[in-house]
């Protein structure tokens, strides 16, 4: 009995000591979501607009994630694991979560402007907007299959409800079923893939399954194996639910169609911040195989090139689909398909250096450069893709359409909003000075580096270069449309305040030239964050 | 009594989740479809609970699945309620019917 109570009292004091203290960016979403609830409860607070109080929660949380991260960098808080292991927090996590939450108070910022959320419902629509950054939040910092589960599901399901947010709309409606059949069977799938490498290694937590894995898996032992097979088969089964949030190729048929049938803001915050979870999940779980034998090794390097084949599939995919479109959300939707396949192109080489048979102090300097690149892609791209969803958001409430052809000489009527359009496109491309440009070269330069280790990163590195030029194409239809075509007679006037939305469009857009052209600030930080995760140090 | 070893239920398990999956991509009608998750979901609760009794995963398999029916209800309830919303603008829930978006 006794030694029952010196445990309960040690859990007690590791959770009220340290846990608790480290969450609280997530705590103080949590307030922010009963606090919206209970206002619509109070008939005294009725009048208090929901976005001010989601926007105050969520400034707030930032601020705490920036203090937590400038803390770690200092050195004065230490990365530990919390909740006796379930969360990990460090400086990636923090890094994540401070991305969320900024870019929470943005979309928040946006949906303000556009109006999405009518007044009746804005307390649904910000509860659903902060439970899936919370979810997202989680993902971060997950360190334990269950969390794994939960920090996935808990993103999806408030998304799930937010893409049919919109009322009385066919497609809106449709969106949201396709979304919600689609998303239970990959994590239903997911779940199944955890259970089988939970059973195998008789462990929930991350860093441990590497270890774990190399006692069960004999030295030498090949695909034939049944217990190798297994765990290919788990982890691919856990592979399909991240790659279905991240929208990569053979999982990706969802995203056009849920990006045209939810509100602009909503596809925008679904297409960034819910792929910088996944990616930030997809990091911590490929990192949680080293530590193994050399055959643990062989099966997760198996991995790495076969999630590089999947980030060249879903890069040419996702171009090349994108060329017949003509509504321009369905058109963003493929791009971000593609733009996922850059993205996982780094995963894939960080994972291929990781477990090369070939490893040393060079193998550990490119593994680095492609968290970096990872993490200064996700960056580049929390700008240029928002902005982009910000503009048609905005051109939307003027015009009433999102067809490439109704935006036929729109720069002579509101040139801000498409000079920032143009920004935001020239970035998408990659060109430089554009952050979009110096994002794909760490990439490219680091999965360069790997064809050193195996021939199929020529492959991937060929992909990645053919697509940035077939890129270049469809992009380019928005401008063409909006600065070459004339503006036919009798087309809606577009006008809109210069003042708030001017400025929010424009503060939203600059940054994509900013990190082209000042990259030495920003990489020393994501350097610093990538060589914590990989080395400790 | 003859000890029973972690396979029968594995193989229970795993036979639930090929009908579930197959319930997934054979049914039309949208319920239909989440009662094939459903059947997932819980071939996953089966592994976890027999994982629990038969290796070191111990009690953090029971939690796992304590988490996972919490979870399934929640998202069923989503689920629900968008298949509701779906059937009050197309008077049907056969997702077929759903054929604006060109995926």
């Amino acid at each position: 009995m006794n030694e029952i109570g010196l445990l309960v009292q040690r859990l007690l004091d590791e959770t009220t000591k340290t846990s608790v203290g480290l969450f609280v960016p997530e705590l103080v979403l949590s307030g922010t979501i009963v606090a919206m609830l209970l206002c619509r409860i109070l008939p005294l607070l009725w009048r208090v607009p929901a976005q001010w109080i989601a926007l105050l929660g969520a400034f707030t949380a930032f601020a705490w994630t920036l203090c937590q991260f400038d803390q770690l960098v200092g050195g004065t808080l230490q990365a530990k694991e919390i909740f006796t292991g379930l969360l990990m927090f460090d400086q990636f996590a923090t890094f994540f979560r401070m991305f969320l939450c900024l870019f929470l108070i943005l979309t928040i910022t946006l949906t303000v402007l556009s109006g999405i959320p009518d007044r009746e419902d804005g307390p649904d629509f910000y509860t659903l907007l902060l439970g899936a950054t919370l979810g997202m939040m989680i993902m971060a910092s997950a360190n334990h299959l269950l969390m794994v589960f939960l920090g996935v599901e808990m993103a999806s399901v408030p998304s799930y409800a937010m893409v049919g947010f919109l009322k009385g709309r066919k497609k809106s409606s449709e969106a949201a079923l396709k979304y919600v059949v689609y998303g239970a069977g990959a994590a239903g799938v997911m779940l199944y893939g955890i259970s089988l490498l939970a059973g195998l290694t008789g462990t929930g937590s991350l860093p441990e399954i590497g270890h774990r894995l190399s006692l069960i898996v004999s030295q030498g032992a090949g695909i034939g194996d049944p217990i190798v097979r297994t765990i290919v088969l788990a982890s691919l089964m856990v592979l399909v639910g991240l790659a279905f949030k991240l929208s990569v190729f053979p999982f990706h048929f969802w995203c056009p169609d849920v990006f045209e049938g939810a509100a602009a803001e909503v596809a925008g915050f679904l297409s960034v911040a819910s792929k910088a979870g996944a990616f930030a999940l997809l990091v911590r779980f490929g990192l949680a195989f080293s530590g193994g034998s050399a055959a643990v090794s062989e099966i997760a390097f198996a991995l790495g090139i076969g999630i590089g084949v999947l980030a060249a599939a879903a890069a040419t995919f996702g171009n090349l689909s994108a060329y017949g479109q003509t509504n321009i959300k369905r058109m963003l939707a493929y791009s971000t398909i593609a733009h996922a396949g850059y993205m996982l192109m780094a995963v894939s080489a960080l994972m291929v250096m990781k477990y090369s048979k070939h490893g040393g102090a060079e193998s550990t300097a490119v593994t680095l450069s492609c968290i970096e690149g990872l993490i200064y892609y996700l960056f580049v791209y929390l700008f240029m893709n928002l902005g982009a969803f910000a503009i048609v958001a905005l051109v939307r409430n003027q015009i009433f359409s999102e067809e490439i052809d109704d935006y036929n000489g729109l720069a002579t009527q509101c040139p801000l909003l498409c000079f920032c359009m143009a920004l935001c496109i020239f970035s998408l491309i990659g060109l430089p000075p554009m952050g979009g440009f110096f994002a794909k070269l760490v990439i490219f330069a680091s999965v360069f580096k790997a064809t050193s280790v195996h021939w199929a990163m020529w492959f991937v590195l060929g992909a990645g270069a053919i697509n940035t030029v077939f890129g270049l194409f469809y992009y380019i239809r928005i401008l063409k449309a909006m600065y070459l075509k004339p503006r036919p007679d009798g087309a809606r006037k577009v006008s809109y305040d210069l003042m708030p939305v001017g400025l929010f469009v424009l503060m939203i857009c600059l940054p994509t030239l900013g990190l082209g052209v000042l990259p030495a600030r920003f990489t020393e930080t994501f350097n610093n964050v990538a060589s914590v995760l990989l080395t400790g140090r | 009594m003859q000890a029973i070893g972690p396979s029968p239920f594995l193989f229970i398990g795993a036979v639930l989740f090929v009908c579930g999956v197959i319930c997934m991509t054979t049914k039309r009608n949208g319920i239909g479809i989440l009662m094939g998750v459903e059947l997932v979901l819980n071939a996953a609760n089966l592994n976890f609970i027999t994982f629990s009794r038969f290796t070191p995963l111990g009690l953090d398999g029971q939690v796992f699945s304590l988490f996972v029916i919490v979870l399934a209800a929640a998202e069923a309830a989503v689920a629900l309620a968008i298949a509701l919303n779906f059937y009050n603008n197309h008077l049907t829930i056969d997702v077929d019917r759903g054929d604006e978006l060109h995926g």
